[in-house]
């Protein structure tokens, strides 16, 4: 086994470890039961288990990542065990139909991730702070693929390891959607009837699962998505050599790690039922999975909150000399707007998910009406982060756009300053509107029209950057290589989920069109035109910068006129049978309604995004030992980043760099951005 | 604050101390003797920039930046930007139990020990003053003020805990007001317990300073762990300073 490729090792090593874990599982459920049920809770819990092990302990060996999951499983036993301990002393049940009982769970789940934590490294440094021990800047990377799976505290690994982490969930979250949307292609139950069983849930209950684990599993993997491209981008772009904190920097993406384990052991541990919302007074009946979920929501959130702190004081502390704010690059701009919604706003998630778990556990009454308690408040709580979340994806996603459209259509970009000002202005305008999700709610009916108005007003700076936009494009020399490509069908997305939402902010026909599959359209639009199709832009753009060679152009042809029409299928789709009638987040449909062919197409339109998904993803492995050369500015960028050879050197730039003009003056004589200085920088 | 001498500086923290004092004698009194919400919020409002003023300092998020990017006043100079940006996301934490509060009990209140939170919050009070002393001492170089200063910060610290946690919750659960009884009692066990878990987490880094000071790694030049713990103590204050009205003032009792 020596011998072998570490990825083939690792594959083979996840067989064994699904199958080891399995055994174990499925003994530990007997243990309990008193009989062996093939698809058992715990079964299915410790498959996955055993086999992420036991790849990355193919891969890498023991170390880092590996290290860390071992520490997890352990630190939940342990704690389990520890919480089991105490109920037995206190006289109080001790197993359940889950292994643990639902307290168990969440303690152990807790440990588990801070034994993470501990576990992979992302502590020690601190540890040693506290011990009154000092620590060099920076440790050394290990040579070779090995880094990305260990704490790294090098930005651009950092930023790696965030995006790749984000394609893996983007691809299960994907796979989830494709096994429900195949049982909603006709009407009727096909295979997820109610005498499918899997992991205590029968087919509907399964449906609800996955459709709800599709959500978050989707928002956290956009969640990684935008902080890779950040992490890896922002300091390149501001001239520093790092983020202003690297520790805590490797801290905010190793807990986004257990967190997305958390969140997948949902499924295993009875699921849950209730969308990726989580309202209660249904999330306080639901299975303890949906204790996984809130409790992984949770920790993802803090990854969220403190890599967007880092990420402000970094564009504060750390710009190259001259550059002031309106010199700074517009992507920039985006990422601090949504940073500032990330830091401040996601404690109020984390709030409300927690109030309901402290209702599961320790019986306190936040949502039972019976005892004084409010469940609309679980939603004004819940939507004052969720609804500026959806500006925390999009808008790195148009500062994408913004940032390419000119390097492609070689003109000055229209409005610099508009367009940074619109970010921010969407930022706080975005504050001010989350009770529109709760129109049909029973909330105080006079708060429905300030909510109307405010959410139109989002409108007013999104316009500006669509008018931008064209006004860049307008005369301009336009290529169209890949990555525009994605620029270009990203604008088209975004602005039909733009003009679908008006519908939705407005009273009148929000009531109509509440809970429908409009809205599914309509969401699905905003953030594929919003998030999918720049972050493939952003992927094909920077992928040289990054590995030294470039993706292939033809398999990213394919990969976007496959995906392009494929969604605009799927959604048109999904809108028109939302306004016939067609509720979401439910299994099954009256055929007389009429749409079976709708969702049909739908399906299919489904699948072919899968496939060009799949078309991507062997572009994106296969090029990164495969690809194409390219080490020089391969798109004639006026941006410091391609300035220099490529792939980036460690510590970014050798010689530091002026900014001594404006950073998109594409086509205009004479005009520089940068400015390197001769000698090298005196350290 | 290393440019007044030292005596200056802890006058200052006295005298804030003092005004402090008074105006939460002042905001108790208020509550008996009338019904005046909006009285209690500017009280609360004009203590709670009293002490980020005066004990965080956070005036110095706008001071001039002296060295190179690489020298340890520069580094504090963004350190003490994370630290305020982390306190901004924490105080969100904080605003939503307080509107939680607001919506579930609107002006009534659980019944609780008036004595009794009067005691805690003054211990917490208190416990700010030698903070801010602790700190004062160390930026000119005294470490034996120092240790004196923490030391009795985390005596302090542990004092509340021990009053809210130790004594508080024991009576509300004996006089009925149990987390499960109702949204009241809820939402004062989440109110408390959050803050107690921050009260905790505080007490911790006080004593990573104390030990690492008894060592001798601080000086007046480079303090910065000193500092953080500092600011944060004084917001743990600041949330108390918000939430002692919010649980015990405002409102009729139900």
């Amino acid at each position: 086994m020596k011998n072998m490729k570490p990825v083939w090792r690792g594959l083979l090593l996840l067989l064994i470890g699904a199958v080891v874990g399995y055994a174990v599982g499925l003994g530990l459920d007997a243990f309990i039961g008193g009989r062996i049920d093939f698809v058992a809770p715990l079964g299915g819990l410790f498959a996955l288990l055993g086999a992420a092990v036991a790849f990355f302990l193919g891969l890498v060996g023991y170390r880092g990542i590996t290290r860390g999951l071992v520490f997890q499983v352990i630190g939940t036993l342990v704690g389990g065990f520890f919480v089991t301990g105490i109920r037995a002393l206190m006289g109080l049940s001790t197993f359940g139909g889950f292994f643990f009982t639902e307290p168990a769970w969440v303690f152990g789940a807790l440990v588990g991730v801070i034994s993470f934590l501990v576990g992979v490294g992302a502590l020690t440094d601190w540890f040693k702070w506290a011990k009154g021990e000092e620590t060099p800047d920076h440790h050394d990377d290990p040579e070779g693929f090995v880094k990305y799976f260990g704490v790294s505290l090098d930005h651009k690994v950092i930023g790696i390891q965030y995006t790749i982490t984000s394609i893996v969930l983007l691809g299960v979250g994907g796979l989830f959607a494709l096994i429900f949307r195949t049982e909603l292609a006709a009407s009727q139950l096909q295979f997820l009837t109610t005498t499918f069983k899997a992991f205590d849930q029968n087919g509907l209950q399964f449906y609800n699962t996955l459709m709800s684990l599709h959500g978050m599993v989707m928002i956290v993997s956009i969640l990684l998505g935008i902080a890779g491209v950040m992490n890896y981008l922002i300091p390149m772009l501001l001239g520093a050599h790092d983020m202003a904190f690297p520790r805590l920097n490797a801290f905010s993406y190793w807990i986004a790690v257990p967190a997305a384990v958390l969140l997948l052991s949902a499924l295993f541990l009875g699921g849950f039922d209730t969308g990726w919302t989580g309202y209660p007074p249904l999330s306080t009946r639901s299975p303890v999975g949906i204790q996984m979920f809130f409790l992984g929501v949770f920790v993802a959130g803090w990854s969220s909150i403190l890599g967007s702190l880092n990420l402000i004081a970094t564009t504060i502390r750390m710009r190259a000399k001259g550059m002031s704010a309106f010199r700074m690059p517009i992507f920039v701009w985006a990422a601090i707007a949504t940073s500032i919604i990330s830091l401040t706003a996601t404690q109020l998630i984390g709030l409300s998910f927690q109030m309901v778990m402290f209702q599961r556990l320790f019986d306190m009454g936040f949502f039972d009406a019976t005892r004084g308690g409010n469940p609309v408040l679980f939603q004004h709580l819940f939507w004052f982060y969720s609804h500026p979340a959806v500006y925390v994806f999009v808008l790195p996603g148009l500062g994408v756009i913004s940032e390419l459209l000119p390097v492609f259509a070689r003109k000055p970009l229209f409005g610099y300053k508009w367009i940074a000002m619109s970010s921010l202005g969407i930022a706080l305008v975005g504050f001010l509107v989350w009770a529109h999700h709760m129109f049909t709610s029973g909330m105080n009916e006079y708060l429905r029209v300030p909510f109307m108005y405010s959410t139109l007003l989002v409108a007013v700076p999104t316009g500006v950057k669509f008018f931008s936009w064209v006004a860049t494009l307008w005369k301009g020399k336009i290529t169209t290589p890949t990555p525009m490509l994605f620029v270009l069908g990203g604008i088209i997305v975004f602005l039909l989920g733009g003009l679908t939402g008006p519908p939705n902010a407005t009273v009148s026909t929000d009531l109509h069109l509440h809970d429908t599959y409009f809205i599914v359209g309509h969401f699905h639009d905003t953030m594929f035109g919003g998030y999918i199709f720049p972050f493939f832009a952003a992927l094909y753009y920077w992928f040289p910068k990054a590995t030294g060679r470039r993706m292939s152009e033809k398999l990213g042809k394919l990969h976007f006129w496959i995906m392009t029409p494929a969604f605009l299928v799927m959604t048109l789709s999904m809108m028109r049978i939302g306004l016939l009638g067609m509720r979401r987040r439910i299994a099954d449909y009256d055929p007389m309604l009429g749409f079976d062919l709708t969702h049909l197409i739908t399906t299919i339109a489904g699948y072919l995004i899968f496939t060009s998904v799949v078309i991507f993803l062997y572009n994106f492995f296969r090029s990164m030992k495969h690809g194409e050369e390219a080490e020089g500015n391969l798109w004639n960028s006026r941006s410091p980043e391609w300035q220099v050879p490529s792939p980036m050197p460690v510590h970014n730039y050798d010689q530091a760099f002026e900014v001594v003009g404006e950073p998109y003056d594409y086509g205009l004589e004479g005009s520089r951005y940068v400015e390197f200085a001769k000698s090298k920088k005196g350290n | 604050m290393a440019h007044t001498d030292k005596k200056t500086a802890l006058n200052q923290g006295m005298i804030i101390f003092i005004f402090l004092a008074i105006l939460t004698a002042l905001e108790f009194f208020i509550a008996i003797a009338m019904d005046a919400v909006p009285l209690l919020v500017i009280v609360a409002l004009v203590k709670a920039g009293l002490v980020m003023y005066y004990y965080m300092h956070i005036y110095k998020l706008n001071a001039e930046d002296k060295g190179d990017e690489n020298s340890y006043a520069y580094k504090t100079g963004s350190n003490r930007l994370g630290l305020w940006l982390f306190i901004l996301s924490d105080s969100f934490v904080f605003g939503g139990l307080a509107v939680s509060r607001f919506n579930l009990l609107g002006l009534t209140r659980p019944h609780l020990d008036q004595t009794l939170g009067l005691i805690v919050t003054a211990v917490l009070l208190i416990s700010s003053f030698f903070m801010n002393r602790a700190e004062t001492s160390i930026a000119h170089g005294d470490r034996k003020g120092f240790l004196i200063g923490t030391t009795i910060t985390l005596i302090l610290g542990l004092g509340f805990l021990l009053g809210v946690v130790g004594v508080e919750w024991p009576q509300a659960i004996h006089e009925g007001v149990t987390p499960s009884s109702g949204a009241a009692g809820a939402i004062f066990f989440m109110m408390t317990g959050m803050h107690a878990f921050h009260v905790l987490t505080g007490v911790i880094f006080l004593a990573i300073i104390l030990r690492n000071g008894a060592r001798g790694l601080y000086s007046e030049e480079k303090h910065w762990a000193v500092e953080a713990a500092a600011v944060y103590w004084h917001f743990v204050d600041v949330v108390w300073i918000f939430f002692y009205p919010a649980l015990y003032l405002m409102g009729t009792v139900i």
